[in-house]
């Protein structure tokens, strides 16, 4: 079998790779190991409403719930609210991630791009170092897929990665460990996506509950797996469910695990391979989300592919102009959130809480770090040493923009 | 006192690959849509048992 393109993982940042490659008139293949595209769903699936411009899914089929916004409670219970115009960034959308994956896939296909599924990368194809595609297995068949481009999308555990020479291992400071219930019966008339902040209730993480519904909601939590203990996951986010009185007569209709890097990211290209989406550690250590990072990074990555494909040059200077693009995009705001993340482990309960009572009543003007830092500050000048290297960095980005 | 290496009860895994992504030894690799330990390669770091959002995984001590 030969390719131009051969994409390891159908999530989404593999098929928007898929997808933009193909429209450049690439010959692209995707594997995938799952028997089913977007099964199974391993995501608190809220999106940013900054996708609607990036025609990247059609109709509103994927669209679980329109939020007005997003509330965050502090250990002691207070909120702070933000509206979906200051929210909007990363809660617009809670979406149905089975159908979203789904959808994404189905443009890549339309564009061009072949799909196999209950297929598995075993290794990487070389000739004198060279990277020349991928050793695949399906089912007990055994076979070689010859590609000038092999695109590592195979998620946070990236194997792909590895075999490229990329240090892919993740420390578990750096990692978060996920449970999430999709629950039914529950009373969420709100349409808000909570996020529940205290290190009794996620060390090093939060509980989300995002709605889906009236009556159905996504309620997971993500704990820093430096900080867990073996099944710790589980157990607070049963814990969160029985105390919840919106969540308590709930039943599951669906329980899964998952993994999230909140790591800085890693190089991206070599001489024909492309990492992109987890595996690129492309999710926002903040949040844990990384679902507009894949499809902006998967976008750049299929047209600097397609441009390569044209001029065959698939060398890793060519092929930095992905790396390039997509930390100006989105790379820098992800260096300067591991940062926050760096300084939030660092601070208890009390912090927190005081921290949401100087914000409970602010009227954010824009979202971002640096009028989030000067409104504390004001309230707090002691905060300043803390938060010193972040206002720093903070300009820095602006400055780029 | 040689530490028990890493062992997956395949029941309880629900494939979230957490334990794949962090171990230092790359001993754990999906296997028929559940995670398995190569136990020649396992040094009983427990990194994997501490992190595994379900409890699935035992040894080390754990």
């Amino acid at each position: 079998m030969k390719y131009d393109v051969v994409v390891v993982g159908a999530g989404p940042a593999g098929c928007v790779t898929a997808r933009f490659a193909a429209e450049s008139g690439a010959k692209v293949l995707i594997i995938e190991r799952r028997q089913e595209v977007g099964v199974p769903v391993l995501c608190g699936e809220g999106i940013s409403r900054k996708i609607d411009s990036w025609d990247m899914l059609e109709g509103d089929r994927w669209i679980a719930g329109r939020m007005d916004g997003a509330r965050i409670y502090s250990p002691d219970g207070t909120m702070v609210k933000l509206s979906a115009d200051m929210a909007g960034n990363e809660t617009g959308y809670v979406v149905y991630r089975d159908i979203f994956d789904q959808e994404l896939a189905r443009r890549a296909v339309k564009a061009g791009a072949e799909l196999m599924l209950n297929t598995m990368a075993t290794g990487l194809l070389k000739e004198k170092n060279k990277i020349k595609g991928v050793k695949a297995k399906r089912f007990d068949e055994e076979f070689d897929i010859y590609a000038n481009i092999v695109v590592g999308a195979d998620g946070v555990e990236s194997k792909v990665g590895q075999w490229a020479g990329i240090d892919t291992c993740l420390k578990s400071k750096d990692l978060e460990t996920c449970a999430q219930y999709t629950l039914t019966n529950v009373d969420c008339k709100d349409a808000y996506c909570d996020f529940y902040l205290g290190k009794d209730i996620a060390p090093g993480g939060y509980i989300w509950v995002f709605p889906k519904g009236k009556d159905v909601a996504n309620v997971g939590i993500g704990i820093l797996a430096s900080l867990s203990k073996p099944g710790l996951a589980k157990k607070l986010l049963d814990k969160f469910i029985a105390n919840d009185p919106r969540l308590k007569k709930g039943e599951p209709i669906r329980f899964l695990a998952g993994a999230v890097p909140v790591a800085n990211p890693v190089e991206t290209v070599r001489d024909n391979f492309i990492l992109v989406g987890d595996s690129a550690r492309q999710v926002d250590p903040i949040t844990g989300g990384g679902l507009t990072c894949c499809l902006e990074g998967g976008k750049i990555a299929g047209e600097v592919i397609g441009e390569a494909v044209k001029q065959k040059d698939f060398s890793k200077e060519r092929l930095s102009e992905y790396e390039t693009k997509w930390k100006e995009a989105f790379g820098k705001k992800l260096k300067r959130n591991y940062m926050v993340k760096e300084i939030m482990l660092d601070m208890d309960d009390k912090t927190f809480n005081m921290l949401a009572d100087s914000l409970k009543n602010y009227k954010f003007e824009e979202l971002s770090t640096l009028s989030l830092v000067t409104a504390l500050v004001k309230k707090h000048p002691t905060l300043l040493i803390k938060l010193k290297p972040l206002l720093k960095v903070s300009k820095e980005t602006k400055r780029y923009k | 006192m040689v530490k028990p290496k890493a062992k997956i009860d395949e029941k309880q895994c629900l494939a979230c690959c957490g334990c794949i992504s962090v171990c230092p030894k790359d001993a754990i690799y999906w296997f028929g849509g559940k995670a398995s330990v190569n136990p020649n390669r396992c040094i009983s770091c427990t990194i994997c048992v501490k992190i595994c959002p379900v409890g699935a995984i035992s040894g080390g001590g754990y």
